[in-house]
Formats: structure tokens, sequence, C-alpha cells
């Protein structure tokens, strides 16, 4: 049988004619790619053979056409519009770091990555897999760090860590010297989750406690009063105290449960995911609850893209579900992902691409999504031995995996084969 | 009568008796009267006639005249011919030959050389005329073409409306006669001497009433059966028969017919039940041997469980990190974190202590705050007589975390903990009143509630608001109002063995595991029995937990596999409590003929942890 379809693209270098062409209804991506290559080597000479990928109505193309038409319920009469992309192409490995824990948390930059461990350790790492640094300062496990600013020369960072602290560090590059700043108090619990405004002059931190509390980044010379230190001798608190005690600006309550995960998804809105399954949202200026999406499932992590506006959240469940923090009857999933067969552990969305998203789980694989194609993950990244605790995806598209193998895997993702040689 | 004269009647084809009493029979030609002949002869002259004309036999009277008229030989012939059933012609043949003008073979030629006529080649405006009054019809639905046929057949029943007090009704009500009494021993031509009667018991028959007689003959003896003499009695006997099923009422006996399917009570189907735990999430490794007992903070961030490998192991709940571990050097028993969440302590059974470790986990004020507590205390003045000692650990000790042991004279086996944190209730193996044992951890002081040993001790447990004490021995579970210091209740628990007991939050409502693979529910409001047995296990059941909010429950069995109930307990005291099982969970591998030991409900979430012999813990959600 045969099937009428229609080809566009956005790429503009790839475009075809648009006229209806007879294409085998039982064909698939391979096949239309062929075509498509055909058609271009026919437009231009020197064409080279490029892999397309094919989306019909926003979905990708996985089985043969005619299967993927009865299942979307598309009519086979009709003029099929696809449209075609250039194929992703699989993320490479890169580096494998070796920690000497597992490993709670990744962010990385153009330059370093910056890791938090289970031995109360936060490591700085160049991309090549270099170790530049361990600070090494907190009492407990550290379950999350972020970078505040980078410069040449110095760089600020913080780190949080189950004893309850938030630390902010300045790391000095050329004389790879870390000294803390400030001591973040106030928690009273273990401090799961921090996030740096895009002003990078404000961090919002998520705890055990149940507690959102928001901080200044800036650091000064002055201490903050503590008043909650009054029944503790002094001079003690001085001596186990590393860098200047740092109060909150403002303290969120109104989860029921432990928070798991914050974000700035704008420059005054902070987001939460909490274990009372509930996502929240909340005024970073005022404090106030703006709306609350309830799930069903405890939360383990969310990730907002402003590039498709969407929240997606990885739960105790095999779920990645994404959501419309905007959307005002505040419970609508608008997407879920599924493939993993543990917990979704972490999630992150890509910074250059709109429909992309990395997740980690608990089964140790590491799956880079497209929403155009919610059944099936683009690519499986099966390095890790055991739990995947954190992901990150960075703008240089470094896609970088962390668990509780104590290995970091960095992959780099070069998207299609035409960016790798523009 | 003379052949001569032309003698014509003519009144025409009607009946000549109306002639009957005229002297004429009619009118000739010429309009005279034509005289009936005159008949003279008697009775003699028309039997000398008969006798003596030969043409006697062919001679007939002409009704129209009158007269006598002898046929001749071809009329005579023809009549004879008639009388047979033959044609008056005598050569007619009817039997000619058939020519087949019409036959299936197709002809070239038409049969008629008659043209067309014109109404076959041209509508009929008549039949136009009908057809346009059927559309008519059908267009405006008085008539519904192409109706759908009924393919029911069209038998009927034909009893259907009968009467059940006719005849044949009777029928339909049909009651079997009674089955007669098959021969016995006694009724054989050669019976079996026993059955023979003596001589008194023949004189005793022969003197009974017939009616009171057991035989109603007397058992005979023959050498074989041609020896049998014909049965005297028989035409009575049919009699008798006949007036038995004649005379004896009989009824019909109504039987129930009860679809054992509408027996079972409606039960709601698992999903529409949720949450419950379903699926294996994490699995907590680590241990070296099989993993007892499990406890879990009551914020619900750490877990905590003791082995058999002489190690007591902190995790981390979401994560399934090992987070501390802590060798007490001996067999963990039984385990419990201190539900007051302001108290950072947890109790473990070693051997023949119970020690009180803070873990070190969690809310640093909390556990400094604990600290202190435990240090705040002033040993009074007097010693007082205590059932165990309360030692202060070594430094060494202290730093790992033991802050106090509470040594007891024989082996502890259970522990746990007043839900307000300060008192807690040990278990010693003993068969002695000394077997319970309440401790207060705030004063260091244990007292020994019971006066005198009731049997073997299995596990005790605090009422989660009210001042009770719940004992569960091997066959029953007592209550004890710790108040008024007295027995309140004797739960029956239908077990033969009792192995573990759990309490609702709502507090009226146990659960008892026993190692004959039953759970029994209590609903303390209505008896002492179990309100429901449930026998869902294979083997026997380790142990059994409530969800502190979530209506489930769960049991753990040897049999490797952990079944979650779904438990109701309603407000309304008239509605009984809704028992659903919803999920089977398996994954423990059976080691050691034994399989899951422990299981506990996460404080908040809808997830039940699993300890089990193959030295896991497992979490399933």
């Amino acid at each position: 049988a045969q099937l009428t379809a229609r080809f566009r693209t956005e790429n503009r270098r790839y475009t075809v004619e648009d006229v209806p062409f007879s294409v085998p209804a039982a064909s698939e991506t391979t096949d239309l790619s062929h075509l498509i290559n055909k058609l271009l080597a026919a437009g231009n000479v020197d064409h080279k053979y490029v892999e397309f990928d094919f989306l019909i109505n926003g979905q990708f193309l996985r089985m043969p056409l005619v299967t993927h038409m009865e299942m979307e319920n598309i009519s086979t009469e009709e003029v099929v519009e696809i449209e075609y992309v250039e194929k992703y192409m699989a993320p490479q490995p890169e580096e494998c770091i070796f920690h000497d824990d597992w490993i709670s948390s990744v962010e990385a930059t153009e330059e370093w990555i910056l890791t938090g461990s289970y031995d109360q350790t936060v490591h700085i790492w160049s991309l090549e897999g270099k170790s530049i640094m361990t600070i090494a300062a907190h009492t407990e496990v550290v379950k999350d760090v972020a970078w505040v600013k980078q410069d040449s020369l110095s760089c600020l960072l913080l780190s949080a860590s189950m004893d309850q602290t938030v630390l902010l560090w300045e790391w000095n590059v050329e004389k790879n010297k870390a000294k803390a700043l400030h001591c973040c108090r106030g928690h009273a619990g273990s401090v799961d989750s921090i996030a740096v405004d895009c002003t990078r002059t404000k961090f919002c931190s998520g705890s055990w406690d149940k507690m959102l509390k928001i901080w200044s980044a800036v650091p000064t010379n002055e201490e903050d009063e503590m008043e909650a230190a009054a029944n503790r001798p002094r001079k003690k608190q001085k001596t186990e105290q590393v860098g200047l005690t740092r109060t909150p600006l403002a303290t969120l309550s109104g989860h029921t449960e432990a928070v798991s995960a914050v974000l700035w998804s704008d420059a005054d809105e902070i987001c939460s995911a909490s274990w009372d399954h509930t996502i929240k949202l909340w005024d970073a200026e005022t404090g106030n609850l703006k709306s609350t999406l309830s799930g069903n499932k405890v939360f383990n992590s969310i990730t907002y893209s402003p590039l498709c506006r969407r929240l997606a959240s990885g739960s105790t469940d095999r779920h990645i579900r994404l959501w419309d923090p905007r959307s005002k009857d505040g419970s609508l999933v608008l997407l879920s992902l599924t493939s993993h067969i543990g917990w979704v552990t972490s999630v992150k969305w890509s910074p250059t691409y709109e429909h992309q998203l990395i997740s980690g789980s608990l089964d140790n694989i590491v799956k880079l999504w497209d929403t155009r194609s919610c059944k099936a993950p683009l690519y499986d990244l099966a390095a890790h031995e055991d739990k995947v605790l954190c992901v990150d995806w960075t703008e240089a598209g470094l896609l970088l995996s962390g668990g509780a193998d104590n290995k970091l895997y960095c992959y780099r993702y070069p998207a299609t084969a035409s960016d790798v040689g523009a | 009568s003379s052949p001569l004269q032309d003698i014509r009647n003519t009144v025409g084809n009607i009946p000549m008796e109306w002639y009957q009493d005229f002297p004429h029979i009619g009118y000739n030609l010429d309009g005279k009267k034509i005289y009936k002949p005159i008949r003279s002869k008697d009775e003699l002259d028309m039997f000398l006639e008969k006798m003596e004309n030969p043409d006697y036999w062919r001679t007939v009277q002409d009704k129209m005249t009158g007269a006598d008229i002898k046929l001749t030989d071809e009329q005579v012939d023809l009549v004879r011919r008639l009388q047979r059933g033959q044609f008056g012609d005598v050569h007619f043949n009817p039997y000619e030959p058939a020519v087949d003008f019409f036959s299936h073979e197709v002809m070239i030629h038409p049969v008629t050389n008659r043209p067309a006529d014109k109404r076959s080649f041209i509508p009929s405006l008549i039949e136009k005329e009908k057809v346009s009054k059927l559309v008519h019809a059908i267009k405006m639905g008085w008539i519904k073409p192409r109706k759908p046929r009924d393919d029911t057949p069209t038998y009927y029943d034909l009893w259907a409306h009968e009467d059940p007090n006719s005849i044949l009704g009777r029928h339909k009500m049909h009651v079997p006669a009674p089955k007669m009494k098959l021969p016995g021993h006694e009724e054989s031509y050669n019976p079996p001497p026993e059955y023979l009667l003596s001589e008194e018991e023949k004189l005793a028959w022969e003197q009974q009433d017939p009616a009171e007689r057991k035989l109603s003959f007397v058992p005979q003896r023959f050498g074989c059966l041609r020896a049998v003499p014909a049965y005297p009695r028989f035409i009575h006997e049919r009699f008798e028969r006949c007036l038995d099923l004649y005379l004896c009422p009989r009824q019909r006996k109504m039987r129930v017919n009860v679809d054992p399917e509408d027996l079972i009570p409606k039960l709601p189907k698992p999903r529409d039940l949720q949450p419950f735990p379903t699926t294996l999430a994490l699995i907590y490794r680590g241990h070296s041997s099989l993993v007892r007992c499990l406890s879990i903070s009551p914020s619900g961030q750490w877990l905590v469980s003791g082995s058999d490998d002489g190690t007591v192991r902190f995790w981390e709940v979401c994560t399934a990190r090992c987070m501390k571990t802590l060798p007490v050097g001996g067999v963990v028993k039984s385990i419990a974190w201190n539900p007051n969440p302001t108290i950072c302590l947890v109790a473990i059974c070693v051997e023949q202590s119970v020690l009180l470790v803070n873990p070190c986990l969690g809310d640093k004020l909390l556990y400094t705050a604990t600290d202190q507590l435990l240090e705040s205390y002033v040993a009074p003045e007097e010693e007082r007589l205590q059932p165990v000692q309360w030692l202060v650990p070594s430094a060494e000790e202290q730093s790992r975390g033991i802050r106090l042991v509470i040594q007891h004279s024989k082996a502890v086996k259970q522990v746990t903990w007043h839900g307000k944190g300060d008192y807690l209730a040990s278990v010693v193996s003993d068969n002695s009143n000394l077997q319970v044992l309440i401790h207060q951890s705030s004063k260091r002081w244990s007292q020994n509630p019971f006066r005198r040993s009731r049997g073997l001790v299995q596990a005790v447990l605090f009422h989660p608001t009210r001042p009770y004490f719940f004992v569960a021995t091997q066959r029953c579970v007592r209550v004890y109002n710790l108040l008024k210091q007295e027995l309140t209740k004797k739960l029956m628990t239908n077990c033969k063995w009792v192995s573990s007991m759990a309490i609702h939050p709502g507090g009226d409502n146990i659960i008892c595991g026993s190692y004959d693979s039953k759970l029994a529910w209590f609903d303390l409001d209505l008896s002492t029995r179990p309100y429901q047995l449930l026998r869902h296990h294979k083997r026997a059941l380790r142990s059994v937990a409530f969800h502190r909010h979530y209506p489930l429950f769960a049991s753990a069995s040897d049999d490797g596999t952990v079944i979650v109930c779904h438990g109701m307990v309603y407000n309304d005291l008239l509605q009984n409590p809704l028992l659903v099982p919803v999920k089977v969970l398996k994954g423990h591998a059976i080691t050691l003929d034994l399989g899951v030991l422990d299981v506990l409900f996460h404080p908040t979430q809808p997830w039940v942890f699993s300890s089990g012999a193959d030295g896991t813990v497992r979490l399933y959600t």
C-alpha cells in the first residue's frame, strides 16, 4: 500500500519540494531518510548522506508509518504532513571521574564540574576529569551543590549538607584555595536542595524540616545575629564554626513533608517539590504561595525549562511527568514519559533544546528524552552499575550523571551531525 | 306406444310427478292431451309377462309418454359401457400416445406465432399506480420495508400458563414414591443361620400382633432355589404397597437454591483502594546475616535494622544509603525507635540487655537535647530495689552512641516504647512473673507489673492513647488497665501460637499474627473473639504492622511474602471494619527456611519495609 505524504522541515539546508510524495505504507524512518536524501542529492550534487528523524503531528515516528498512523488515529486517506529533523546523535562518552563515595549532586559550568559526595566533601573537577579541588568542611553528607558566580579569578559556590547548613565558598582559581565565607544556619533538618536565582544574589534552600529558606548569596564581612544560638556557649559555637553565620532572608513554610527539590522558575518565582505529593509555586518577593500542583506520589526532583516553560518532575514511581506551572487548575499532567523501571531520582531539561531532557533513575540507567516521543527515550545511557542519584546538562552540551557506584560519567551530546562540523 | 304415430310431449323438462293425479301426461304438438296408456295389468299379469316375455329386461317406460319401449341392442350395449365407466363411443381411444408438446428443451421456434401483446412491452399503468402507492406508504412510514426477520423460533412453552392444580400440573409436581427396602439376608432362600428364627422366637413371632412384627414373614431355609415354593402372600403384599402409596401423604421437600457466589460478601476492587505499596523500589544491602527487626524514625527519614550479624545499621530511607553501622556484639532480637519526635533514641535488645542508643541522625538540636535529657538524671538518695540494672556504658561505647544499658537477668526478646517516649516495656524469655518489665528511661527506674506468670509472653504493646497495656501469650491477648492496675479484657485468638501483635492507631483494633499462619483481627468494641481470621499466608507469620495514617496493614511470613491488606476502620460504631487483601509483595529469598522476619510501614508515605532472612531490607512503594 502507498501513502501520500508531504515533507517539511524547519532546517533551510534540507528543504525539499513541497509536493505530495507517494511512499510505501510500511516504510520506517530509515526508508524515509533514504528518500529525503535521494531528493536532496538530486537537487544538490555535493550533498552528503544525513540521517533524519520524522515527526507526524509532533510525535516521533518509531515504527512503520502505517502502524504509527493507526495508533495515532490519523487518516491514511489524506495527505500526511511529515516533518523531518536531522537525527539526534547518540551522546558520546567522554570521561568517567572516580569518587571515593556516592555522588549526591553535580553541577557543571563551561570550565569546571562541581560535585557533592556522601563522604562529606565537595569536589571541583576540570572538564577533562582532573581533580582540581576538594573541599571538606561539612560534618555530614553533602546533598546538593551549586555555582553562584564564576570569574576568571574567583568563583562563588554553595554546598548544602545533611548537617543542616549551607556553606557559601569563595574559590580562588589562581591560588586554588577555597575559603568558607558564610555558614547559612537555620534549617532544622538535612538541606536537600539549593537553587540560585538568575541575578546570582539570592538563593533558596529546601530542607527535610519542610521549610524553604531564601538567603542572600552576596558575601559580606558581617555576621548575622543568631537568635536561636543563645542557649549555647558562645565560645563553643565559635570553635566549630566555619565562616560567618548567615541567617535566612525569608522562610517559606507550607509543605507538610520534606522538601526534596527547589528551583527558581523566574526572577521572583520559586518552585518547590516535596514528599507531601505537591509542587508549590511561591512568590519570592512576598513569600506567598502562588499555586499548588498536586500529584499522587512523592516528588524526588523537578526541573524547569524556560524554553518550553514546562516543569518536569521525577517521583517515586516510574514516570517523568510534565506540568504546566501556569495552569490554574493545578493538577494537570501534560504528559508522562515512561520507560524507567525504578524511581526517577533526578531530571534535567536541556538548556538548549526545547524538547529534550535527561533523567536518572534507581534502575541504574540515565535516559535522554525527547518530549515528542513519550513512549520511548531517544537514548539509554546505561553505564552506571548502581543507582543514579544526580544528572546535569550544561549549555555546552555536556551530560553528567553521578550515582551510587561512585562514578561520574560525562557525555558529549553533539545533538546533530551538522552541529559537530559547525 | 305404437311406433307409427309421433307422440311428442311438449311439457318440457319438468318433474313428471306433477301429472301424477291427471289422466293425461302432457300435450302433443297439436295441443291435444296425451293420455296415459291404460295400465290394466294387475300383479299377476305383470308377473306372467315378466316370466314369459323374453325382452322384459330390456323394456323401459318412457316417462314422457308413459309408453313401454324396448331397448335395441346398441342401446343396451351403450348402457353397459356407461355402467362400466367407459366412453360411450366405442371408437374413442383414451390411451392415444401423448405428444410432449412443452418440454424442458429450448426450441428454436416460438410455440405460437402470435405477435407479442403491446402490454407486454409498455409499462403497466396499474402496476405503476400500485408501486407509487407503496412508495408513498413507505415514505409516510405506514409500512416498513424489510422488517428485520425475527429469527426466534415460533414455538412456545406449552405449559407456561398451566394451572398447577390441574391434573397436568400435578404431574409436574410429581413426587416419586419412596423406594422399597431391598431384600436382605433374611429374605434369602438360604439365609445365614443367625437369621433363622429359633423355636422360641418363632413362638413369640406367632403370638405377636401382625402389625407389631418386625418381620412380616418367617425366614426359611431351602436347600436350593428349585425347592422354593410359590410365595402365597404376593397379592397381599402388592396390595399393601399400593395402599401405602395411595394413603400415605407425601410432601415435596423444598430445596433452597443458593448460589455460593451470593454468599461471599462484595468486596471493593483493590485498585479503588489505592494508595498501597505495589512494587519493589529499593533494596538496603549490607547485613551479612538475617535481619530480624526494623524500626523507623518518627520523621520517616531514617530506618534502623538489627541483624543476626551483631550489628545495627542506620539507613537513609530515600537512597538506601547505610549511614551508620553500630556493632553491638550479639544477635539483635528487637529494635524500637522512640516514637516521640522530640527525642532521638533507639532501644535495641541484645542478648540480656536493652541498649538505649542515640543515633545522632537528623536535627542536631534534637539529638543533643536528648543527650542532655539523659544526662540530667540525678540518682535518688536511697537505692531502690530493681529487677534490672541500669548501667552507664564506657566512654568508648558512649562515643558510638550507646547512652544507657539496661541489664536484665535473662535474654530479652522484645522491646517497645510507649507513645510518649518515656516508658518502654521489655519481654524476657523466662517463665516466671518477671517476663514483662516496664522501664522509665528518664528516671532509670524499672518495675515488674505482674505478680504471677500467665504463660509464655510473646509480645507486649502499649495502647497509643489510653493507659492500656497488651500482653500476648501463646493463645490469648490480655488487656490491662495501667491506671487501675487490673485485667480489663482477655482476647481469645483461636491461634495455636501468637507470634506478633500490632495495634491500629485509633486504638480500637488489634491484629495478631500467629505461627500457624493465621492473622486475627480483633475489634475491641465487638467481642473477645477475632472479628476476622485471615488465612492468606502459607507459612508462619513473623510480623504484623499497621500504617499510621493510611488504612493499611501488612503481615510478613516465612513463605517469603508480605501481604498488604486494606483495613478500613470507620468512625461510625455501627459499621464494622472492612478488610480487603490488596497486594502480595514477593522478593525475599527464603534462606534457612525463614522468609520475611519483620515488616514496617513508613510513618507518612504508603510504603512498606520488609526485612528478610536473606540479609536484605526491601522497600515497596
